[in-house]
């Protein structure tokens, strides 16, 4: 689903770009659907730049589709503005990290957890590297701030059966969970989870870094209410750039068709590499790559720009409650866009939810350079 | 070879044979071949789920070069589980494979070499309590101080061309200095 909503966007910001007068180029977008087959993003990403002759490639889903790109976008000295969110630890001159690196969604869930929810927490996961490394993240805020991770369970890429794992939920009530399953496995789990719950007359408080609106809808009415999410963009943001961007959206899609981060994330791509392009007079990537630093876009989610130290970007995380009608309601926006960390390491762990009793009897340790392997 | 990706396994084939080394591939998902069925394991290290079983059946045989795509935390921890004896980033290149060999090579036949020393160290500990058994009883039976003692049976097991230990429990043994004629060694 994410790709289809990631190509939609993309489309949508080249028409925009080609019909606007304040760019004197127009794109020609050449496509191309992988599938989701790994090997086959190699074939594709070679394809585009031999035969189209393409120098800027806006896609990729997956890390492991990123890291099969990589190479021929290095070896031929091509960009590629990669717009999902995803564990970070890469930093590849010649890739544009639009979506959130983990300092930008993982920690401020995880802090807001700490803080208003629980210390003790049960993961449930799919069975990759977004979650090995978003979990590794959190348990290392979670014990440092003196909580425990209750249980980590992982179920395999698009497993629909959750059965075993509801019942483990159901049967420990742990203060909260927090979801890193993505597609039908996380629709499933939530399903099944609300009907339990609500049979026991319970409430365990979820939480997601990567829920959003079109996947409210998959889930269903009921069930996807009062989760938790972490993310860069809400359809619900009130800036005039996005009531204009949904309306946009809206009259191009139909109007029950909702906008999500990873698209507008694409969308985000676009704009940047458009407004590049004009800043650098050139399609050249060294250019453009260097047009693109600092150059601040006053996008839907804010204003956004590339940090040239990383070629990650800065962002405005926020936190939002799932409610009926599947739309978040945001409760919680960074004062300003958050500098990229994609090694985390600025993350200062002596500042985040410490229990009150272990605040007092250790001196703070300050911050930890280099994420050391424990 | 324990890889999946076949451009890479095309690259590490053929470098490996240029380097005349017999090659064998082993799927990822397969449980290891026994221990001395290989000199020494490339190992792609994104093949193998992090939680899986299969990895740790890795360990105990023969040195690992890792070939490394995914840098988080949690993958290298993972990785430094399987003591890798020697490591490539991917994407690979025909550069670099001999280098990452010889290192993993070298550090296997350190680690041997290592152990070995270590083993040997353990028996000399363990044997502390019989060589202090045989200084005692030299002491009673010769009339001599704990130095003099000690050194009586260094110089005998050098003139016997063995260890002190092995002395020391031949004197336990027999209850005293052992006949001068006889060689234990």
């Amino acid at each position: 689903m994410m790709a289809g909503e990631m190509r939609k966007s993309a489309l949508m910001a080249i028409d925009e770009i080609n019909v606007s007068a304040e760019f004197d180029f127009v794109f020609e977008p050449h496509l191309r659907d992988p599938g989701g087959v790994v090997a086959a993003y190699h074939t594709a990403c070679a394809d585009l730049i031999r035969e189209e002759q393409v120098d800027h490639i806006v896609g990729c889903y997956t890390s492991a589709s990123r890291k099969q790109v990589i190479p021929i976008v290095e070896r031929t000295e091509r960009l590629l503005w990669h717009p999902a969110r995803y564990e970070g630890f890469e930093s590849s001159d010649n890739v544009i990290y639009v979506g959130a690196a983990p300092n930008q969604h993982v920690v401020p869930l995880v802090r807001h957890m700490l803080d208003h929810i629980s210390h003790d927490v049960f993961c449930i996961g799919s069975n990759y590297v977004w979650t090995w490394e978003t979990n590794r993240v959190i348990r290392e805020i979670v014990t440092s701030a003196g909580g425990r991770i209750l249980a980590e369970r992982l179920l395999e890429l698009g497993e629909p059966a959750v059965d075993h794992i509801v019942k483990e939920v159901m049967d420990r009530r742990p203060p909260v969970v927090i979801n890193t399953l993505v597609g039908e496995s996380s629709y499933a789990f939530m399903r099944a989870l609300h009907q339990a719950t609500s049979r026991a007359g319970l409430t365990i408080p979820m939480l997601s870094c990567s829920l959003c609106e079109p996947e409210l809808k998959l889930i269903g009415s009921a069930a996807s209410v009062g989760c938790i999410t972490s993310s860069a963009y809400f359809e619900s943001i009130e800036r005039p750039e996005n009531v204009g961007f949904v309306a946009r959206w809206k009259a191009r899609h139909g109007a029950d068709s909702n906008p999500s981060v990873d698209g507008l994330s694409t969308y985000v791509c676009v704009m940047l590499l458009a407004r590049a392009i004009r800043r650098a007079g050139s399609a050249d990537v060294a250019a453009v790559r260097r047009a693109a630093a600092n150059h601040r876009y006053e996008s839907p989610q804010g204003p956004v720009w590339v940090d040239p130290e990383n070629n990650h970007c800065f962002l405005t995380p926020r936190l939002a409650r799932s409610v009926p009608g599947c739309q978040f309601r945001i409760f919680w926006e960074a004062n300003a866009p958050e500098r990229p960390d994609p090694y985390l390491s600025s993350l200062d762990l002596s500042t985040i939810g410490r229990r009150r009793e272990t605040s007092n009897d250790r001196v703070s340790t300050g911050s930890n350079h280099l994420r050391v392997v424990k | 070879m324990v890889m999946k990706d076949e451009r890479e396994i095309a690259i590490v084939r053929r470098q490996l044979g240029r380097l005349g080394i017999t090659v064998s591939e082993h799927d990822p998902d397969d449980p290891p071949p026994p221990k001395d069925a290989a000199d020494v394991v490339v190992f792609d290290a994104d093949a193998i789920p992090i939680k899986s079983d299969l990895a740790a059946m890795w360990k105990t045989g023969a040195p690992i070069i890792a070939l490394i795509g995914t840098e988080t935390p949690s993958r290298l921890k993972w990785l430094l589980e399987l003591q890798p004896a020697s490591f490539l980033v991917k994407p690979l290149r025909s550069a670099g494979l001999y280098t990452a060999l010889v290192v993993a090579f070298d550090c296997a036949q350190r680690r041997a070499e290592e152990a070995n020393y270590v083993d040997r160290l353990e028996v000399r500990v363990r044997s502390r309590r019989v060589v202090f058994a045989a200084v005692l009883q030299v002491m009673n039976g010769h009339n001599l101080s704990e130095p003099d003692a000690f050194a009586l049976i260094r110089q005998t097991a050098m003139r016997h061309r063995t260890t002190i230990e092995r002395l020391s429990a031949d004197i336990i043994a027999l209850g005293g200095m052992p006949n001068r004629t006889t060689r234990s060694a």
